[in-house]
């Protein structure tokens, strides 16, 4: 069979966590939703089982739905299969745990969906702390209903551009060109 | 005491022929800088070299956009370089934001917060044009028509009000007096901007993405 290793992996979650959703997206993807609370387990065991590259948190902010979707990346060097674990919790309030006891490195990334999502993650200590936005007290950027064009447009005083040109005075240059 | 003027005649040449730059590589414009330095482009013909520190330089190039945490660092790289100091903006980002004319985190006219010198259009320019634009400021500041450091101590209110609006100034200004009092005006306002930034949405396009698949 084609997608054998990917399969396996999905038997292997299967087998484990009688809850998770797992299913191959493509050769050497394979995709795994599950409730919040079984996040932490879920990734113990596949670091278990050979997934010892967290790569990163990704987040999707579902307005429509009231939830953001969270987004774990891990990948396994043995295994050679990109594992996507999702959950998603609610928009407004919602917390996940950090996975900061399993990878250092989730601390970090941590901090990073919290800035741009407003996602609190439970146990992190160094949530609070400016990250990459600095000095920012706005509405998380990255989520749906901030309106980054009229935040432009008020913040940085960007109008519609052509009019913005017009406005610039720049010297035309009138002197003789050095060769 | 008189006005300052930017030196001219024997002086202003010999100013515009020793320009050293600061390039604060932001943004995609530091990679058309290597061929302008090389031997292709070579622009040390014309007395322009980099310079490691700020305090050395006289000549600041904006590579491209400019997020506001850069932003900060710019600004107090320029406040510390000795005068006669000049700005040069690449790029239409410098100019109206460019591509990220939308983005809430680049700022969109660079001459809103320091004062520019010259622009060189283009997404990006090409060395061509950066020589270009070098021999005009050679030739402008032999004429003494670049003012840019006189502009900005003349109106420096003006612009701390203008960079207080996007950012936290009292930690990135040499004029901590100034840059406290400025800090205190604006609250008001960046505030009320804050606030609005929320505001309810209608995401037509996330219906079309699923149509098309
Ligand atoms: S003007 Fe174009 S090339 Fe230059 S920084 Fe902006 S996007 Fe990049």
């Amino acid at each position: 069979m084609e997608l054998e290793k990917e399969q396996a992996v999905v038997n292997l979650v299967k087998e484990a966590f009688e809850d998770a959703e797992a299913d191959v997206q493509r050769a050497r993807r394979v995709r795994i939703k599950i409730a919040p609370n079984r996040v932490f387990p879920l990734v113990a065991f596949l670091k278990a089982n050979g997934f010892n590259h967290f790569v990163t948190i990704t987040a999707v902010d579902w307005i429509k739905d009231g939830e953001i979707e969270l987004i774990y990346h891990l990948w396994s060097y043995t295994r050679k299969v990109h594992v996507m674990v999702k959950t998603r919790i609610p928009r407004d309030g919602g917390k996940m745990p950090t996975l900061k006891p399993l990878f250092n490195q989730a601390e970090t990334y941590e901090r990073d969906v919290h800035e741009f999502f407003g996602v609190y993650f439970e146990g992190n200590e160094k949530l609070d702390r400016d990250f990459i936005l600095e000095d920012w007290d706005g509405p998380p950027p990255m989520r749906k209903d901030f309106d980054t064009r009229r935040f432009a447009a008020e913040f940085y005083g960007q109008e519609d551009i052509e009019s913005d040109l017009l406005k610039l005075k720049i010297q035309p240059y009138k002197g003789k060109l050095m060769q | 005491m008189a006005k300052e003027r930017p030196p001219k005649g024997l002086k202003g040449w010999a100013q515009g022929r020793s320009l050293w730059i600061l390039q604060f590589c932001t943004g995609c414009g530091a990679v058309e800088l290597p061929p302008v330095m090389t031997s292709r482009y070579d622009m040390e013909r014309f007395g322009i070299t980099p310079m490691a520190t700020p305090r050395q330089a006289d000549l600041l190039l904006i590579t491209g956009y400019l997020t506001v945490k850069t932003l900060k660092r710019v600004i107090r790289s320029y406040e510390q370089m000795g005068e006669p100091k000049y700005v040069i903006g690449f790029g239409s980002c410098t100019v109206n934001g460019g591509m990220y004319w939308d983005s809430y985190n680049t700022i969109k006219r660079l001459d809103l917060y320091l004062p520019v010198d010259l622009y060189i259009a283009g997404c990006m320019p090409r060395p061509e044009a950066i020589i270009e634009a070098f021999n005009r400021l050679i030739e402008g500041i032999k004429q003494g028509k670049f003012n840019g450091w006189i502009r900005y101590k003349e109106n420096l209110r003006w612009y701390k009000r203008n960079q207080a609006m996007i950012m936290d100034i009292r930690k990135w200004s040499i004029d901590k007096k100034l840059a406290e009092e400025v800090w205190r005006e604006v609250q008001e306002e960046r505030r009320k901007i804050f606030e609005q930034a929320t505001v309810p949405h209608v995401y037509e396009y996330a219906e079309r993405i699923s149509e098309v698949g």
